[in-house]
């Protein structure tokens, strides 16, 4: 009888946190990796505010790590059963929600990618359909960031740079990496990358490497980090090691950890990704291909490179997008 | 006792743990249907010689032999099957399984359960032998389904000796089978050595209650600092004699 | 005792008894598992569906028989705190046979459950031959094969697997019934059928009961607890191989925590942690309990943040009413 009420008072705790989907709006099923980045906390802002000026209903799920591959291919397949019009997904990696999103195929109900996660030919051999992949240009963001090291320490610079990759196997982490690297070479060419290890979008696991690299290259010139939790870390190490205002370090996502820390003059920039933006529009585009408007299956939206100066001026239009 | 009427001849056995030398050379020998009560101090080894007999421990000299065959490095579970049934003082019982399955343990008779599928515990036949068993013992349990952790120091006892009688044992050591009872299950443990003397079952019967060894044994072994200091028939001793014995004062 | 029960208390009882000794699964746990679904069928219109009941199963499977290998060695008092990474192991292992060495698909079926079993095996021989305590044992093969995983594929994703495994863990032979879900109960009733019906069974609860009442009658202890052992990394291959069927990857990252929660599972479903009590049909019920919790609080948007509450609640719940029966004399 006791475990009887305290189920019940629990499950009444349980209701009252949850959301039910009302039945007359259209619903949209989003589901992302984590919500302990402030990244993605952004991007669930970008579509709620979007839904409501849409008129349409949404649930959000994400899981306990951004490394849960099957938690979260557990939870798509238990958000399908609402039957959404939509589901909008930010995969762990490129497979993990394709038996998931195969069945939403099946059933009718729209794929969206979430932040370009998933690899375009593997989801196609898979015969999974995506109405469209949605996300910025990872390769652009990297290569921002390399332009901003030659900006800031001139197309002649010579030195040791550090790459800190994301998780392995993630193809964000990947783009964002490859596009750094490459621009870096065409951009200052005497700039060497002596290391480029995956710090798993750990902000402690980069804080390691950047101390371990720093230990073997005294003289090194700039960090790029595959996202602005790792570059956050590395940071710590390169003010421990007092060359703070010798080394340039830049992330990627612009979060508002990262803002405050430019700010504070400790970052020196961040590839602002505008994730608020990357919400709002796919809940927009996505509500429009339902009315039967046309939509590219690549849609990329644009970065912003955050630097202290920017953000003191606070004059950049698309700084209103930075959440 | 002649040679072709010794049960279990133990000669010589020492046992040391480390440098701790337990026991040092023990002679003794056990009748078909003898009683021998088994006393000493704390410390003097009975234990260690008990287990050196049912082969929990393996002796590192001198032999143990069961009717002039040696036993000296079989397993508990060969000896078992020889006949050789040990009560532990702790009793030794799987408390958290029923009756039947405490009698059974470690020979659970198997059938093909449907038919064909092997290895299946016969439940019902091992419950049913281990009812009569319990009844044949006239003890008093609840019922033998229940997990015998549940049941009282006695009953439990009861459980132990079902164990080590069910499977027609020729020697029986119990280890102070009645430190713990209250007085009239006392009295049915002595009756119970009393039957299985009867019935031919030798049993070695270790206790501090001196009282309950003049009564039941047919001799009394003294075991003093890993050795036999005394081996007198019952009748022919007194209780002084036997604690000037266990103390070292004879 | 008997002459204090009402008429409804001693059908309860007999109903009990009948659960325990028969089939060999606390009823209690039965009880709490239909309660759960009657309160999530109550809370969302969404949970009574064949589909829904189909999601449930799938995503209870590789827990599920990662609890089972957790029960057979809690039951035997011992402790396992390897099976997430040696899932992890198994898994990448199999994707790298199947991808990397190019082999047929049975290779890759095999070398997850021989790379879980000689995990198992390397814990058991050392708790039974050096005698090191499990827990120390257990977390340092945790470490060790989450790193051997992480080595082994470089630690990326493996990707490509072939078909044949990736039907294993997304095959629908039935459109309800997907493959791993009739893997999972195919592994439960054998199991279940060794524990509560078979000398090997017994001798393993007897183990866990009184180590020494099971060394007096002659049951080889350190043989039963390698096999164990052995046994618990094979049931962590398997699991391993279900989890990179499903994800279509070897993924060294696999498993992380899941010993945590196959312990929890056994837990709930009646073993006791210490060991001499244990079914696998409760460790199945227990597994099936956290999945319809978390299903039901994910079919109504309740972040996994309280999921993981509402787990640690029900784990000492379920510990706290085997307590009270054992106050009741229900119990030793």
């Amino acid at each position: 009888m006791r475990m009887l009420r305290t189920i019940a008072a629990f499950s009444m705790i349980a209701a009252v946190c949850g959301s039910a989907a009302a039945e007359d709006k259209p619903v949209y099923g989003v589901l992302m990796k984590t919500l302990s980045n402030p990244f993605w906390g952004a991007m669930e802002l970008g579509v709620k505010e979007a839904a409501a000026e849409k008129g349409v209903d949404y649930y959000l799920q994400a899981v306990e790590s951004d490394q849960a591959a099957e938690s979260q291919l557990n939870v798509c397949n238990t958000m399908l059963e609402r039957k959404p019009l939509v589901m909008i997904t930010a995969s762990i990696n490129s497979t993990n929600l394709l038996p998931c999103l195969k069945r939403a195929n099946e059933a009718n109900i729209k794929v969206v990618d979430l932040d370009g996660n998933l690899d375009p030919e593997i989801a196609k051999k898979a015969g999974v359909a995506i109405t469209f992949s949605i996300g910025s240009d990872n390769e652009a963001a990297g290569a921002k960031g390399a332009d901003f090291v030659a900006s800031k320490l001139g197309k002649d610079a010579k030195g040791p740079v550090l790459v800190i990759e994301g998780l392995s196997g993630n193809i964000t982490g990947q783009k964002r990496a490859r596009g750094f690297a490459n621009r870096l070479k065409e951009v200052a060419p005497g700039l060497e990358i002596v290391a480029s290890l995956p710090g798993d979008w750990d902000r402690g696991k980069a804080a390691n490497i950047a101390n371990d690299v720093l230990t073997q290259h005294p003289d090194l010139k700039a960090i790029f980090a595959a996202n602005d939790g790792m570059a956050l870390g590395a940071v710590e190490s390169v003010f421990a090691a007092g060359k703070g205002d010798q080394i340039v370090t830049v992330g990627v996502d612009g979060n508002s950890d990262a803002v405050k820390a430019i700010k504070a003059g400790r970052l020196t920039a961040s590839v602002a990704q505008l994730p608020y933006l990357v919400g709002k529009q796919a809940v927009e585009k996505v509500a429009g291909n339902l009315k039967g408007e046309a939509v590219e299956p690549f849609i990329y939206v644009p970065t912003l490179v955050l630097t202290k100066d920017l953000l003191d001026a606070g004059t950049d239009p698309q700084l209103k997008f930075v959440k | 006792m002649t040679p072709d009427t010794v049960l279990l001849k133990i000669s010589g056995v020492q046992k040391h743990f480390g440098a701790v030398h337990v026991l040092r050379g023990v002679d003794l020998q056990v009748a078909p249907g003898e009683v021998i009560g088994f006393v000493g101090d704390n410390g003097a080894g009975k234990s260690t010689l008990m287990k050196t007999i049912t082969g929990i421990y393996r002796a590192d000299a001198g032999s143990v032999l069961m009717n002039g065959d040696d036993i000296t490095h079989l397993v508990p579970g060969q000896r078992r099957s020889l006949g050789i049934e040990m009560i532990y003082q702790d009793l030794a019982l799987a408390r958290q399984q029923d009756v039947s399955s405490n009698i059974f343990l470690g020979r659970e008779p198997v059938k093909r359960a449907f038919g064909f599928l092997p290895g299946f515990v016969d439940k019902a036949k091992m419950d049913a032998e281990a009812q009569k068993m319990i009844d044949r013992l006239g003890a008093r349990i609840p019922s033998i389904h229940r997990p015998v952790g549940m049941f009282s120091g006695g009953q439990q006892q009861t459980v132990a000796i079902a164990r080590a009688l069910t499977f027609n044992p020729k020697l029986v050591i119990m280890d102070e089978p009645t430190a713990a009872l209250a007085v009239r299950e006392v009295e049915s443990v002595l009756n119970l050595i009393r039957q299985m003397r009867q019935e031919g079952i030798a049993v070695i019967l270790i206790s501090h209650r001196l009282n309950d060894v003049f009564e039941v044994t047919d001799r009394i072994v003294v075991l003093r600092q890993g050795q036999v200091v005394a081996d007198l028939p019952t009748a022919q001793t007194k209780m002084a004699e036997v604690v000037s014995y266990i103390v070292g004062a004879h | 005792m008997r002459s204090e029960m009402t008429a409804p208390a001693r059908t309860w009882r007999r109903l009990q008894f009948f659960f325990e000794t028969k089939l060999h699964v606390r009823m209690e746990s039965l009880v709490v598992l239909l309660i759960f679904c009657a309160v999530m069928t109550w809370l969302s219109p969404f949970f009574l569906s064949r589909s829904n009941f189909a999601n449930i199963l799938l995503a209870t499977s590789t827990i599920g028989v990662l609890a089972i290998g957790a029960t057979m060695i809690i039951a035997s008092a011992g402790l396992d705190l390897s099976l997430g990474s040696m899932l992890g192991l198994a898994g990448v292992v199999g994707a790298a046979v199947a991808v990397k060495l190019e082999l047929p698909s049975i290779f890759a079926v095999l070398g997850c459950l021989g790379a879980g079993a000689l995990a198992g095996f390397v814990n058991g021989i050392l708790i039974t031959r050096l005698r090191i305590p499990a827990f120390i044992v257990t977390l340092g093969m945790l470490g060790i094969a989450r790193g051997l995983a992480l080595i082994i594929a470089d630690g990326k994703v493996i990707y490509g697997l072939p078909d044949a495994v990736v039907y294993l863990g997304q095959g629908r032979p039935l459109p309800d019934l997907p493959m791993p879900v009739i893997i999972f109960i195919a592994v439960a009733v054998v199991a279940h059928y060794i524990l509560a019906y078979t000398r090997f069974g017994k001798h393993t609860l007897a183990i866990g009961d009184n180590e020494g009442a099971a060394r007096a009658t002659g049951i080889p202890v350190e043989r039963m607890r390698l096999y164990l052992y052995t046994i618990s990394g094979l049931c962590a291959g398997l699991a391993g191989m279900l989890f990179m069927a499903r994800v279509n990857s070897g993924d060294p990252t696999a498993g992380i925590g899941y010993e945590l929660t196959a312990i929890t599972a056994a837990i709930i479903g009646g073993t006791n942690l210490f060991g001499g009590r244990g079914s696998i049909l409760g460790a199945i019920v227990g597994a099936l309990i956290m999945g319809v919790l978390q299903n039901g609080l994910n079919l109504m948007a309740v972040q996994s943040y309280y999921q993981q509450m509402a787990i640690g609640a029900v784990l000492i719940l379920a510990v706290y009413i085997d307590q009270f029966q054992v106050q009741r004399g229900r119990k030793p």
